[in-house]
């Protein structure tokens, strides 16, 4: 089974599944494209792009496997640690697991869209902005979904909406609290035992630090733990090969929740 | 062993997702109906169960659990009975996958509709002051700007153009990607299924120029063997109200 890894430069998603691939020790290609010049939108050997077209997360990694994408940086993190001989990412017991799905899931659907938004206006927004129309356009054409185009789209316009961008800020602040909770009994790790939600969780705050400072300052017990993670020779290697400032890269993510 | 108690509403989107998992594992629960067009889920005696007033949540002994397809997976982890998780590791890839579109994707553009010309005009009749107490008492800020929207029956046009855009678009995506096998995510009948199934028995009803026998064959073939096993006959039975009764189009030999 010939596995090809389409990953970003070390950060978000990217890196959450680069940590996770690995800790598990399987074997796959990993090549590095550029998500911010589109290049996840035209892979080669694609013949069943509904999980890169349609996927919730954005421009996030893509495993191909068969022609087959796939998506999603909890959901291909637990892949590659089922297929692991090594001790599992994920916790044995069913109420464990669920609590370490329940964690993900808060990431994914409330820090990741707001991290996303923030990041890109730091830092992408620039590129997007100077970008020639034609180019612009050339490049978002080849993107399927509407809702995700649209997203690059307010991000060359600069037109956030300024509720979400104090509400996002919020958000960051609030999973920063989660975090400083939860390790408030001395763990060592978020669910107790190393898991995928480590990863995940680390991969989308660790960006955040410079750009929402003040959710940072008087958590010592997440600091700590932001060092244990970024320590691990799954993070760390995976940063050390980052073709530059590695938490200064971010591409177009989740959207925000439209309901209310 | 510790006894299993679900609250939950209609066998219909979120609260049907852990019903029907629980009888597909055959798995005996006491089943506690709240009205969530009573505001059941924001008295004080269900906020001690779920303080975040969502439905459905489930108890496990002292364990209390939340959030439907989390739910459904712990359901699947812990009991006994037929698996709802198929073997290979892809294929879990694949169910999750699909979960996570249709709760964070589909689902809210079904729901979006559903509360428009259902739920909203059902409980717009009652008298203001009690709506505005009921609104009030609602823990989550985003569900209360929900309600608020359904009640009143505020939201914009571009919202529901955005949300059927959706529909026709995921009824359209379903249609494909049952036309690669028998069920939704893999070979197997899973946990992908329960939440599809969930999702979308009605669509033939609520949207027939988009779903039926000549244009959605698959998403057709698919929906009635769903609703041929014994486990969605039982878990439909407990629905009261006329919107879970759609399911009956399903019997219709040609649609």
């Amino acid at each position: 089974m010939a596995m090809v890894l389409y990953h970003g430069e070390p950060n978000g998603p990217s890196l959450a599944v680069l940590a996770a691939l690995a800790e598990s020790g399987v074997a796959v290609e990993r090549r590095r494209i550029d998500l911010l010049a589109g290049e996840r939108h035209a892979l080669p050997g694609v013949t069943e792009p509904l999980a890169r077209d349609m996927g919730i997360e954005g421009e996030g990694p893509v495993l191909v496997i068969d022609g087959e994408a796939m998506t999603e940086s909890v959901f291909l993190a637990q892949f590659f640690d089922e297929l692991s001989d090594r001790p599992s990412l994920q916790p044995r017991d069913p109420h464990a697991h669920w609590e370490m799905m329940m964690w993900c899931r808060q990431i994914t659907e409330r820090l990741s869209p707001a991290a996303a938004l923030l990041g890109n206006l730091a830092v992408s927004r620039k590129g997007l902005a100077t970008m020639p129309d034609e180019a612009f356009s050339a490049m978002t054409d080849r993107i399927v979904s509407a809702d995700l185009r649209a997203r690059w789209e307010v991000l060359r316009d600069g037109a956030a909406d300024p509720a979400q961008v104090e509400d996002s800020r919020a958000k960051v602040s609030q999973a920063v609290e989660r975090c400083e909770g939860k390790l408030a009994d001395g763990r060592e790790w978020l669910m107790g035992d190393l898991t995928i939600a480590d990863f995940e969780t680390y991969a989308w705050l660790a960006g955040m630090e410079r750009v929402v400072p003040e959710a940072f300052a008087d958590k010592p017990l997440t600091a700590a733990w932001l060092a244990r993670v970024g320590a691990r020779p799954s993070v760390a290697g995976a940063l050390a090969e980052a073709d530059g400032d590695a938490a200064a890269f971010w591409a177009p993510g989740p959207e925000i929740n439209r309901w209310g | 062993m510790a006894g299993v108690t679900l609250y939950h509403w209609e066998p219909n989107a979120n609260s049907g997702k852990p019903m029907l998992a629980l009888m597909e594992k055959g798995v005996a629960f006491d089943s506690h109906y709240i009205d969530m067009l009573q505001f059941d889920q924001h008295r004080p005696e269900y906020l001690a169960i779920n303080p975040q007033g969502t439905i459905p949540a489930m108890t496990h002994g002292a364990r209390v659990l939340v959030e439907s397809t989390a739910i459904m997976e712990y359901v699947d982890e812990e009991f006994p009975g037929p698996a709802l998780m198929p073997d290979s590791a892809r294929d879990r890839w694949r169910v999750r996958w699909w979960m996570k579109f249709m709760d964070q994707w589909l689902a809210p553009s079904f729901s979006m509709i559903g509360w428009s010309v259902f739920v909203g005009p059902m409980v717009r009749q009652r008298n203001p002051a009690e709506l505005e107490a009921a609104i009030a008492r609602i823990p989550l800020p985003e569900r209360r700007v929900s309600w608020r929207k359904a009640i009143h029956g505020t939201f914009s046009e571009a919202e529901m153009a955005e949300s059927q855009r959706r529909v026709a678009r995921g009824i359209e995506l379903l249609e494909a990607e049952l036309g690669k096998r028998e069920w939704l995510a893999s070979d197997s009948y899973s946990l992908a299924d329960i939440n599809g199934f969930n999702l979308a028995y009605a669509i033939p009803l609520s949207q027939p120029a988009l779903s039926n026998d000549e244009k959605t064959p698959n998403l057709l073939r698919w929906l009635r063997a769903v609703y041929a096993r014994p486990a969605v006959k039982q878990c439909w039975a407990l629905g009261r109200t006329d919107m879970v009764k759609r399911v009956a189009i399903l019997e219709q030999e040609r649609i």
